[in-house]
C-alpha cells in the first residue's frame, strides 16, 4: 500500500517536471546570460531531486508510518469537501447574484455545516452578518463588492 | 541623544488620534485572535491585510504589528485555561500554564503572562531602536551577492527551524521560490509559468497565498477535526501575583527577554522558537526541574516573555536589511511593498514616521495589552465560550471578502479557495507552509540579487565567496543543510544494505 511520503514524492515530482518544461519552453540561458527559465528550471531540478529522495527514503522505511487512507481515518472529511464545494460555488455564483444574495445563501449553509442550527437563528445570523460585513468592506472601507446582475 | 530625538518624534506620530485608535484596534484584534484558538496571527493579518489599503502606510504597520505582539499576550490565554494554545508561540506555556490554573493558580499564572510579556515587550522595544540604526548603516555596505548570502542563509535557518522534516521543508522553500516566479520575468518581460491566463501576468498575490494557507487551511482542518474545546471551571483570582512569584519568576522573565529579542532578530528564528528555548534554558537552569510540567510558574514567565521580546527583535531585520526573518514579517513586508514603501536600510532615513511611529506605537501597544489583558481577562473567557460553528463562517468569510478586495477579482478569491485546499492538504501531509511563504516573499529579491551577482561576475559563482558576507553567510547555510540531510543518506544506505 502506498504511504503518504510516497504519494506527496510523486505528486512533486510531476509537478518538477512541469516546472523544467515550461522552464525550458521559455528560455533557460546560461550562466552568463540567463533567461526568463533559468532560475525556475533550477528549481523544478532541485524539487524533482528532493522529490526523489523523499519517494526513495520512505519506500525504504520500515514499516511504512502513514498509509494515504490513514489520514483520514476517523475525520470529518465530508465536511472539508462540502465546505470546499460550497466556497467554489459561491466564488463562481458571487458576480452573477451579487454579494448581499450569494453571501447570505452561503452564511445561512455554512451555520448548519459544523453542529444542529435552528432554521431562524440561521436566518438571523445570516442577514446580520451579510448586512455587518457590507456596512463595513462596502460602506466604510469602500471596498468594491459584486453587485450582481440584480444590480446589488 | 538622537535616540531620543527620535523616539519623541515617534511619540509625536503615534500620538496622533488616527495611529492611537488603529493601535488599539490591533492589539484588541491581535488579543482576540490570540485568544481563540484556530487562528493564529499569520492567519489574522493575512485577513486583515486588505482592510489597510485605505489606511496610511504608517497605520496599517501600526495595526498589523499591534496584530502580532497582541496575539502573543491572548495566545497565554487559552493555553492556561483551555490547554489548547491560542497561538503556536504559547504552545510550552500550556504545560505549566495549565497545571497552574488546575491548582486554582489560574489568576497568578495569567497575570504572570501579562506582566512579563509588558517587561519583555518593552525591553524588546528598547533592543529594536537600540540595533536598528548600526544595523542599518552596515546593511549600506551590502551588495547583490551580500544580500542573496544573507536571503540564502534566512531560508535556509527556516527550513532547519521548522518543524518536521528538513526535506519537506526544502521542498516547501523551492515550491514557494517556483509559485514566485509566476507572471512576467522582471528583466525580460516574458511571460512564464502563467497557464496562457492574463489575470497571472502580474503574478500571485501574497494575500490569496496566505489566506488560503493559514485561513481556509486552519479552518478546514478544525471542522474535519471537531474538537470541543472545554475552558476551565475554575474562579480566576489574584491575578497580581504574589511577592513570592515574583521572586521565582524575576530571572526567568529578564532570561527570556534577552533570549527572545536576540532570537528574533535571527533569520528563521521568532517567537515559536523562543518560548521553546527559553522553556528549555529555565527547565536546565532550575534547582527543581521536576516541577516543570508541574505548575511552575517560570515555566510560564520565560517563555511568555521569550515569544513577546521576540516579536520586537523580528523588526529589526525587516526594518533595517529589508529581509523578513519570519513567516509574519514576510506578510509584513508584503504589506509595506503593497503601502509603496521598500524595507531596507533607506527605510529609516526615508521614512522616519514609519519606523519610529511604528516603534513608539508599540510602548503604547504595550501598555494598552497590559491594560486589556489584566482587568479584562474576565472578558477573553467569554469569548472562548463562543461556538466554532458561529466563528468559522464568519472567518471563511473575511477570507473571501480580503481575497476579493485589492483587484476586484473573482479570479483571487478561486486562487484563495485553491490554496486553502493545498494548504488543508500540506496538513493531512505533514508539509509546513511556513518555509513556502517565506520563499514566496523573498523570491523576488532571490533572482534578482542572484541574476545581478551573476552579470557582475561574468557568469562565475565565485562571487559569492570572494565576498565576506556573503561567503559566511552561504557556507554556514551549506553546514546546516549538510548536517540537516546528514541522516537521510546514511539512514537510507543502511536500510539498503539491510535488505
Amino acid at each position: 500500500m502506498i504511504n503518504s511520503d510516497q504519494l506527496s514524492g510523486f505528486f512533486w515530482l510531476a509537478i518538477s517536471i512541469f516546472v523544467c518544461i515550461e522552464a525550458s519552453r521559455v528560455g533557460i540561458g546560461d550562466v552568463h546570460s540567463q533567461g526568463p527559465g533559468f532560475l525556475p528550471f533550477l528549481s523544478g531540478v532541485m524539487l524533482g531531486t528532493f522529490s526523489i529522495i523523499l519517494v526513495v527514503t520512505s519506500t525504504l522505511r520500515k514499516p511504512a508510518k502513514r498509509e494515504v487512507k490513514n489520514l483520514w481515518k476517523g475525520m470529518s472529511w465530508g465536511k472539508v469537501v462540502l465546505v470546499l464545494i460550497l466556497l467554489l460555488i459561491y466564488a463562481l455564483l458571487l458576480s452573477i447574484l451579487g454579494y448581499l444574495i450569494a453571501t447570505f445563501g452561503l452564511i445561512i449553509v455554512l451555520f448548519g455545516i459544523v453542529g444542529k442550527t435552528e432554521v431562524w437563528i440561521k436566518v438571523v445570523a445570516g442577514i446580520i452578518t451579510v448586512l455587518a460585513t457590507y456596512i463595513v468592506f462596502y460602506v466604510w472601507l469602500e471596498v468594491q463588492l459584486p453587485k450582481g446582475i440584480l444590480g446589488f | 541623544m538622537i535616540i531620543f530625538h527620535n523616539l519623541f518624534y515617534g511619540f509625536s506620530v503615534a500620538l496622533q488620534p488616527e495611529h492611537i485608535l488603529v493601535c488599539f484596534l490591533g492589539v484588541l484584534l491581535g488579543t482576540l485572535i490570540g485568544v481563540l484558538p484556530g487562528i493564529g496571527p499569520l492567519g489574522a493579518i493575512a485577513i486583515l491585510l486588505p482592510a489597510t489599503f485605505r489606511m496610511s502606510p504608517v497605520s496599517a504597520i501600526i495595526m498589523l504589528a499591534g496584530i502580532y505582539y497582541g496575539a502573543m499576550y491572548g495566545g497565554s490565554i487559552t493555553s492556561i485555561l483551555v490547554n489548547i494554545p491560542g497561538e503556536a508561540a504559547s504552545v510550552v506555556t500550556c504545560l505549566d500554564g495549565h497545571e497552574m490554573a488546575k491548582q486554582g493558580r489560574a489568576g497568578p499564572a495569567l497575570g504572570i503572562a501579562a506582566f512579563g510579556s509588558f517587561f519583555a515587550g518593552t525591553l524588546g522595544i528598547v533592543g529594536l531602536m537600540v540595533f536598528a540604526a548600526p544595523l542599518a548603516e552596515f546593511a549600506l555596505k551590502f551588495g547583490p551577492p551580500e544580500y542573496f548570502g544573507v536571503i540564502f542563509l534566512g531560508m535556509t535557518l527556516l527550513m532547519y527551524l521548522s518543524r518536521g522534516s528538513l526535506l519537506k521543508g526544502v521542498m516547501m522553500a523551492v515550491f514557494g521560490l517556483i509559485i514566485s516566479f509566476v507572471g512576467l520575468d522582471p528583466i525580460e518581460g516574458s511571460p512564464r509559468l502563467t497557464f496562457n491566463l492574463l489575470q497571472l501576468w502580474d503574478g500571485i498575490g501574497i494575500v490569496p497565498l496566505a489566506m488560503g494557507l493559514f485561513g481556509i487551511a486552519e479552518i478546514l482542518i478544525n471542522i474535519e477535526e471537531s474538537a470541543a474545546h472545554e475552558v476551565l471551571k475554575t474562579k480566576i483570582k489574584n491575578i497580581f501575583p504574589n511577592f513570592s512569584d515574583w521572586m521565582q519568576s524575576k530571572g526567568a522573565i529578564l532570561r527570556g527577554s534577552i533570549l527572545g529579542f536576540f532570537l528574533g532578530i535571527l533569520p528563521g528564528g521568532g517567537a515559536i522558537i523562543s518560548s521553546f528555548v527559553s522553556y528549555g534554558l529555565e527547565k536546565r537552569i532550575s534547582k527543581e526541574p521536576e516541577k516543570f510540567g508541574r505548575g511552575a510558574i517560570e515555566g510560564v514567565a520565560g517563555p511568555e516573555s521569550a515569544n513577546n521580546s521576540a516579536t520586537a527583535g523580528a523588526f529589526v531585520p525587516l526594518f533595517t536589511l529589508g529581509i523578513p526573518s519570519n513567516v509574519v514579517m514576510a506578510l509584513l513586508f508584503g504589506a509595506l511593498t503593497i503601502h509603496g514603501m521598500r524595507p531596507g536600510p533607506f527605510l529609516m532615513t526615508n521614512h522616519p514616521d514609519l519606523f519610529w511611529g511604528v516603534v513608539s506605537s508599540m510602548y503604547i501597544g504595550n501598555i494598552m495589552l497590559l491594560i486589556l489583558n489584566v482587568p479584562l481577562i474576565p472578558l477573553w473567557v467569554q469569548v472562548l465560550k463562543i461556538p466554532y460553528k458561529i466563528l468559522f463562517p464568519l472567518i471563511l468569510l473575511f477570507c473571501i471578502i480580503g481575497a476579493y478586495s485589492i483587484r476586484s477579482s473573482i479570479f483571487d478569491v478561486l486562487l484563495t479557495i485553491i490554496f486553502g485546499m493545498i494548504g488543508y492538504l500540506f496538513r493531512k501531509f505533514d508539509y509546513e507552509a511556513a518555509p513556502l511563504v517565506l520563499a514566496f516573499v523573498l523570491g523576488p529579491l532571490f533572482e534578482s540579487n542572484l541574476r545581478q551577482s551573476l552579470t557582475l561576475s561574468k557568469g562565475s559563482f565565485s562571487i559569492f565567496f570572494t565576498r565576506p558576507i556573503s561567503a559566511v553567510s552561504i557556507i554556514l547555510a551549506i553546514v546546516l543543510l549538510v548536517i540537516g540531510f546528514m541522516p537521510y543518506f546514511t539512514k537510507a544506505r543502511e536500510k539498503f544494505e539491510a535488505k
